[in-house]
């Protein structure tokens, strides 16, 4: 593993050449470019704002508005990281078939294009956080929040590696994927509060779910200003070591074959 | 040093009937899986080559040749025995491969730059240089993807010989290039290759193999037939198929081939 780190290291050039391009070219196929992806969370979160501000948000939407943009550029990293990310192998034959390089190299190369993109985004959502709380809370808080937001990226990164190498063999499993993200949305409160799951009684689904325990480790700081428990932190932890465990091992276990099935 | 050594190196991969499966269809078929078919692609390999070698491969197709440039260059991992190879390895296989087709030319002698090993400093100094060898000019600043792929294989051709590897892998694209170009492409490997590299070369013109090399290896069936000096086994290898009672007459059946 410290082997196909460094192998990635030593391409870093390569890696960030190739992240730099998708980003060039996702925003220059509109016409707007970055303002683009900036309008259309805004343009959603508009729309979400005054629909659901009345059912979720306790029709306060100086409170709702800052929950709602934070945990849609979380859960959109999530989802997109997964989603795209199964991709990489697929997407990248030309490069496997050409050189040796390591596989984890090429989910990095989405993930790490999602992240900036999905950091634009926070951004976005942290300015409006400041803008609708009138006070630095929200920046005071950063701190608690970044090692979650490490968290959040390698656990992205490892998940699409497997899938990445699923997808290798099962050709729908992007298409599975999608589906499964459109069901992990709406069981993850991410534009309801998760009041709403305790009141129907089962708001256990909630601790179960990897998804909604990032929201709370990134979101809920944000929102509320306090930081967040050690505990949760360690059983964040524990879910992203996991989840490397599970990459290092699938890549371990499939490298030497995947190639002959490209 | 550079050092290419095999010991008795196998390679060995299952195909299945079809290449990708959705997961339904594997979950419903699985239980009376069809047995996929093994590809024996390279048999006991034994196989050593030194400084200053010029390697041509020659063989039928499907005689296991350019499975073999992709083992070596590490590609595809052998099956059993063992493979070691020393040295910075450059590989022109499938010209097509490895190029971003909405970037330009420029960008895309980054990428590959990059990927040979190359850091921005270094790189610097050296695009020009490629630039001007490719002598693609304005087409540089186009989408590669509007190429042909004789201007394709100039641009790989040119980034790959730039680097100066140790060891040069190249699987018969040299005949992709307009003539002025093979022309010139032949002489920067010369070029290359005096300053004692390796080169391994798989080609079905024997007029380039005459030309770069000076040892051929026969392979059939995954296996090596004949191993010598570039003419002996390139007339062995004629005789062998146009029958012992002609004499080969090399240049047509290098452009028959």
């Amino acid at each position: 593993m410290i082997q196909h780190l460094t192998a990635i290291w030593k391409f870093r050039h390569f890696l960030l050449a190739l992240v730099r391009l998708d980003l060039r070219l996702r925003y220059r196929r509109s016409i707007l470019g970055v303002g683009w992806s900036l309008l259309n969370p805004i343009a959603m979160t508009t729309v979400f704002a005054v629909v659901f501000v009345q059912l979720f948000g306790g029709n306060n939407p100086k409170a709702y508005i800052p929950f709602l943009l934070i945990g849609m550029a979380v859960w959109g990293f999530l989802r997109e990281g997964t989603v795209q990310g199964c991709r990489a192998l697929i997407g990248n034959e030309a490069y496997i078939r050409q050189s040796p390089l390591p596989y984890g190299l090429y989910t990095l190369r989405t993930i790490l294009g999602q992240a900036i993109h999905s950091g634009i985004a926070f951004g976005i959502g942290l300015a409006v956080t400041v803008a609708c709380q009138k006070d630095f809370r929200a920046i005071g808080i950063l701190w608690a929040v970044f090692p979650a937001i490490v968290l959040a990226f390698l656990a992205a990164w490892s998940v699409a590696t497997i899938f990445a190498f699923i997808n290798v063999y099962f050709q729908d499993t992007q298409h599975l994927l999608e589906v499964g993200a459109q069901i992990v949305f709406y069981l993850t409160p991410i534009m309801y509060p998760r009041e709403v799951l305790d009141r129907g009684g089962i708001g256990w689904m909630a601790d179960l779910n990897p998804a909604n325990l990032f929201l709370e480790l990134i979101r809920t700081p944000i929102v509320t200003g306090e930081p967040p428990t050690a505990d949760l932190y360690l059983t964040v932890l524990g879910i992203t070591t996991v989840s490397i465990g599970l990459a290092v091992g699938t890549a371990a276990w499939l490298q030497k074959r995947v190639v002959f099935h490209l | 040093m550079a050092k290419i050594e095999l010991k008795d190196v196998s390679l060995t991969f299952n195909i299945r009937q079809q290449k990708r499966v959705t997961l339904k269809e594997y979950l419903v078929q699985g239980l009376f899986r069809r047995s996929s078919v093994a590809v024996h692609a390279l048999v006991d390999m034994n196989l050593n080559i030194r400084d200053g070698d010029r390697v041509g491969v020659i063989g039928h197709n499907g005689a296991g040749k350019s499975t073999l440039l992709k083992m070596l260059a590490g590609i595809y991992p052998p099956t059993a025995g063992t493979r070691t190879v020393e040295g910075s390895i450059c590989s022109l296989f499938d010209i097509s491969l490895g190029f971003e087709p909405e970037a330009n030319g420029w960008d895309n002698i980054t990428y590959r730059a990059y990927l040979q090993g190359e850091s921005p400093a270094s790189l610097k100094k050296k695009i020009d240089g490629i630039a001007e060898f490719t002598e693609l000019g304005e087409f540089l600043n186009v989408p590669v993807r509007h190429y042909s792929a004789g201007m394709l294989m100039r641009l790989a051709f040119s980034i790959a010989t730039a680097v100066e590897p140790q060891i040069m892998l190249v699987d018969e694209v040299l005949a992709v290039g307009d003539l002025a170009f093979q022309k010139k492409a032949q002489a920067r490997m010369k070029d290359l290759m005096s300053s004692a590299r390796m080169l391994v070369l798989v080609a079905h013109d024997f007029s380039t193999i005459r030309a770069m090399c000076n040892r051929v290896i026969w392979m059939q069936h995954g296996g090596v037939m004949m191993d010598g000096p570039t003419d002996e086994v390139v007339d062995a290898y004629v005789q062998s198929v146009t029958g012992p009672t002609q004499t080969p007459h090399v240049g047509a059946i290098a452009t028959a081939a």
